[in-house]
């Protein structure tokens, strides 16, 4: 389906003249074009719209900036701060001839740092629905779908069993990586909303399922994974060996733990990290991160590992641990030398242990992060081996009780904000469509005929602009709260945002004017223009493959790879006729007056 | 000749061993070594005499060009390998072209290691790893008269001898990151300072803080809290493998590609040597590296021989072996010193 929505041009007596050619699709073929073509936003759990919001910053309009981040990830000041930056791995920059990709988590910040002070939320809010709904659980994923749930026109009520909303955000994070007014002015915009938060009341406790059912329309848990998955070695359970979760909180809280002079933390994600960075910080002179596998493997991103190296934290690989010893206390870890076997399905690589290659590490404090799982509470319906509600359905946010539903870590087991803020969202999606029969919001594919930028092909040789950091070393340990990240000057953040290709825009060669003189071929960075015999599509009609061939004389089409494009633009800067044409291409969220009552 | 193609990347002793044993073991086959140093291979362990002036630039090469080519062995110098894809058996160059391979051997040694500790003030640190480094370290010799040697490795304390016969004042700064891949305890250190306050140099204890450039001929350090002068300071942290270009390849890399103790990496015809391999040995049950030129040109000669169907285990590591950090290293220079 396409649909024009365009201000058609007059015959110039007309007061009306043509602003843009904007047209809308909701056909699958151009979904599956932006899957291969945006591989940025392709790979952002939340669909945001890297491109644009890029450029929108080199533009210098921050607020613009921010709030295209917000309409799909409603965390900008957070995520550009503590984002597993999935898009990054996808980014063409970074592609092998390409160099290192661009930093979209740090762009992200600065359009959350330099936005206009007081700047308005362009938020588009239905009328109310007469209809409420509990969310339980104030963590990312509960306040996502709050905050959909409330612009949808729901009467939201939400449940935390903390002190303060924010759940993971506030206590599984470390105020030097998340300062808390950040975090809290975010969780201010959702809350503005209207939405009544009761924290303290923890479910099952406080808060009975059958009440929540009884009371309101729908029931979201939303209720995260606080559940530590030990070791299962002997002596965990002596006195100086914590749980990496129970640890953070603490931490979190103002509950400094006690931490000896040498920590051994055992794990490879976040928490882990955020362990042995608050060991240090709580004064562990020398403190370890062991790891099964090797630090290529790690979970977290390159630049989390940077400054834990650089606050001296030393990373350790290829070692399992047997057994946690010592005498009423620990005072050493023995682990056996590990090695890589063949690869597994996931494409990742079994590791064995070695047999007979035994070695202690001694230590004071031994910290468990090898991960965690939700908590069960009293519900009905159909649930797993350790009482979880289970989900169903293609979007996982149903269960088998109507008007039940589930999201975030508690329905995925533990994943990363993002991906909690993603299903948040969603869930919100098929509440809001099983309570007003129809959909609110409306994926698409939004095309605008455009000129070609004024990007430069020397903006391609710009270096990755990286994130300046608290120094000396002294003034960053010397305080848990102080942020060690000091976020990018504009000047910086201006420079990074010409790095990215801008992928949404779409080069195509118009065949009937190319003079197939090949300035362009020529002119191509890589093998991004086809001499092509012909297509391959698929059952939707995209095009997934092109036969290419050298013979002019089989030539049927010069065309433009655009999986393989960097928009460096140089094709249509040469081509002498001019038969190159540039279209933005976007996947957006449109407003959907479908169904509801 | 034959439709194999072996493939080097790294002219480095173990590279250019590797490659003439290819050569004679595969009369037949294309043999090519890729560098991204653009000069053919060199005794890097003379580059401080180099920077003395003993020792001329055509002194420190191995081997003239001509020998390659009497051997067919093709030398891409000064060409860099960006990707490997094991799957299809082929490298991407940084200049975008594709090499396709029947054989791999990655001998690339490894590259100055600056602890992230110091990376903040790294453009005000000189190494000295390549040609170019001792190139560098020539030039801004004529116009100081003071060095600062930080970290301590087999090659600084070469060129801290080096510095003294030129008659320059030489300080020496030790903490727990000196002495790589050594740990520099107590007793270490005590060592290590005999050896160099016997021989001229001024031995310090502390951490940098800072590095403020003052002049072209001077350069402002801070060492815990007190501040002095110097003209040079050089970065002796020990090498890490230079293998950038493999993240994410499917290799397994902790200090250096993980081999077995025949050289072969976890893909079947893909063999690493030299400064580059963290070499897995089953009498320890451990993974050890060894580096060194005259190991790096044995693990070159074993890898090639290996890769053409031999079964040669790597040598058991010498006794003077030291465990750090969980890898294994047989030196101990500073006793030399």
């Amino acid at each position: 389906m396409r649909e024009q929505s365009d201000y058609p041009a007059q015959d110039g007596k007309s007061e009306l003249k043509v602003v843009k050619q904007v047209s809308y699709s909701t056909d699958p073929a151009d979904f599956h074009y932006m899957t291969v073509n945006v591989p940025c936003q392709n790979a952002c759990p939340a669909a945001t719209n890297i491109p644009a919001y890029i450029r929108t910053l080199f533009e210098e309009r921050y607020s613009r900036s921010y709030e295209l981040n917000r309409i799909a990830n409603i965390f900008p000041g957070v995520l550009g701060r503590v984002c597993s930056r999935p898009c990054e791995d996808q980014c063409r920059h970074g592609e092998p001839e390409l160099g290192r990709p661009v930093n979209i988590c740090h762009i992200k910040r600065a359009a959350a740092d330099y936005r206009r002070e007081g700047h308005i939320y362009m938020e588009r809010l239905f009328a109310p629905l007469g209809k409420s709904v509990a969310i339980i659980g104030a963590g990312p994923s509960g306040l996502a779908a709050a905050h959909d749930l409330s612009t949808i026109g729901f009467k939201v009520v939400m449940f935390e069993a903390f002190d303060q909303p924010g759940g993971m955000l506030r206590y599984g994070i470390p105020e030097f990586r998340l300062p808390r007014d950040v975090l809290q002015a975010e969780i201010d915009s959702i809350l503005r909303l209207g939405v009544t938060l009761h924290t303290g009341r923890r479910i099952g406790a406080d808060v009975r399922m059958e009440d929540l059912l009884r009371d309101y329309d729908a029931v979201l848990a939303a209720t995260g994974c606080y559940t530590s998955i030990p070791l299962g070695v002997p002596g965990e359970d002596l006195p100086g060996v914590y749980a990496g979760l129970e640890f953070m909180i603490d931490v979190t809280s103002g509950k400094a733990p006690r931490v000896g002079e040498k920590a051994l933390v055992v794990g490879a994600g976040f928490t882990a990290f955020d362990c042995a960075r608050s060991a240090l910080r709580l004064g562990a002179r020398e403190v370890s991160i062991c790891l099964r596998r090797t630090e290529e493997d790690l979970r977290v991103t390159r630049d989390e590992i940077l400054e834990a190296k650089r606050e001296g934290i030393s990373i350790k690989s290829l070692m399992l641990s047997q057994r946690i010893v010592g005498q009423g206390r620990a005072q050493g870890v023995e682990f056996v030398r590990t090695r890589p076997e063949s690869v597994r399905a996931d494409g990742k690589r079994e590791i064995a242990p070695i047999q007979g290659s035994e070695f202690m590490e001694p230590c004071d404090t031994v910290i468990v992060a090898t991960g965690q799982r939700s908590t069960p509470f009293d519900a009905p319906g159909e649930k797993d081996r350790h009482g979880i509600l289970t989900p169903l359905g293609a979007r996982g946010a149903r269960t088998s009780v109507p008007g039940l539903y589930v999201a975030g870590d508690y329905a995925t087991g533990p994943s990363t904000v993002i991906q909690a803020v993603a299903q948040g969202r969603r869930a919100a999606e098929v509440i809001a469509e099983d309570l007003t029969g129809g959909t609110r919001r409306q994926k698409a594919v939004r095309m605008e005929d455009t000129t070609i930028t004024d990007r430069s092909r020397s903006w391609d040789y710009i270096q990755r602009q990286e994130m300046p950091t608290v120094a000396p070393m002294a003034k960053r340990l010397g305080s848990a709260d102080i942020e060690v990240e000091t976020g990018y000057e504009r000047d910086a953040a201006h420079e990074e945002s010409k790095r990215c290709y801008l992928c949404y825009l779409h080069y195509e060669i118009d065949m009937d004017r190319c003079i197939y003189c090949r300035y362009c071929i020529d002119v191509a960075p890589r093998d991004c223009i086809k001499l092509v015999e012909s297509v391959e599509t698929n059952e939707a009609g995209a095009i997934v493959g092109y036969k290419e061939t050298t013979s002019w004389r089989r030539v049927n089409a010069v065309m433009i790879d655009n999986a393989r494009c960097i928009r460096c633009g140089e094709c249509a800067r040469v081509c002498p006729v001019d038969c190159i044409s540039v279209t933005k291409v976007e996947l957006v969220e449109r407003l959907s007056m479908e169904g509801g009552q | 000749m034959s439709g194999e193609h072996y493939l080097i990347i790294g002219n480095g002793p173990a590279g250019r061993e590797a490659a003439i044993t290819l050569r004679e073991k595969a009369p037949q086959s294309r043999v090519t070594v890729i560098s991204k140093e653009n000069v053919r291979c060199y005794q890097p362990h003379l580059l401080p005499q180099f920077i003395a002036g003993q020792v001329s630039e055509e002194e420190l090469f191995t081997l003239p060009f001509s020998f390659f080519k009497e051997r067919d062995i093709k030398l891409r110098l000064g060409q860099c390998v960006v990707d490997v894809d094991f799957h299809k058996s082929q490298v991407t160059m940084a200049h975008k072209e594709i090499i396709p391979y029947t054989g791999l051997i990655i001998a690339v040694g490894g590259t100055p290691r600056i602890p992230e500790r110091c990376h903040r003030y790294r453009d005000r640190m000189l190494t000295l790893k390549t040609l170019t480094d001792a190139r560098m370290w020539a030039e801004k010799l004529q116009k100081v008269s003071s060095a600062l040697i930080v970290g301590g490795d087999l090659t600084s304390f070469a060129l801290t001898r080096t510095l003294l016969a030129m008659g320059k004042r030489v300080s020496f700064l030790l903490n727990e990151e000196s002495l790589w891949p050594v740990r520099c305890d107590d007793q270490v250190f005590r060592e290590a300072r005999v050896k160099l306050e016997q021989g001229g140099v001024e031995a310090l204890r502390g951490t940098i803080q800072d590095i403020v450039r003052r002049s072209e001929t001077s350069l402002e350090v801070t060492v815990d809290n007190k501040t002095f002068e110097t003209g040079i300071v050089g970065a002796f942290y020990g090498l890490r493998p230079d293998v950038g270009f493999l993240a994410g390849s499917g290799l397994t890399i902790e200090r250096g590609i993980l081999v077995d103790e025949y050289l072969k990496t976890e893909v079947d015809n893909v063999y690493a040597a030299g400064d580059c391999a963290q070499v897995y040995h089953p009498g320890l049950k451990d993974y050890w590296v060894s580096i060194g030129y005259g190991n790096a040109e044995n693990l070159g000669r074993i890898a090639a021989s290996n890769l053409m169907g031999e079964k040669t285990p790597v040598e058991t590591p010498q006794e003077s072996i030291l465990c750090a950090e969980g890898v294994r290293v047989n030196t101990s220079w500073w006793l030399e010193f």
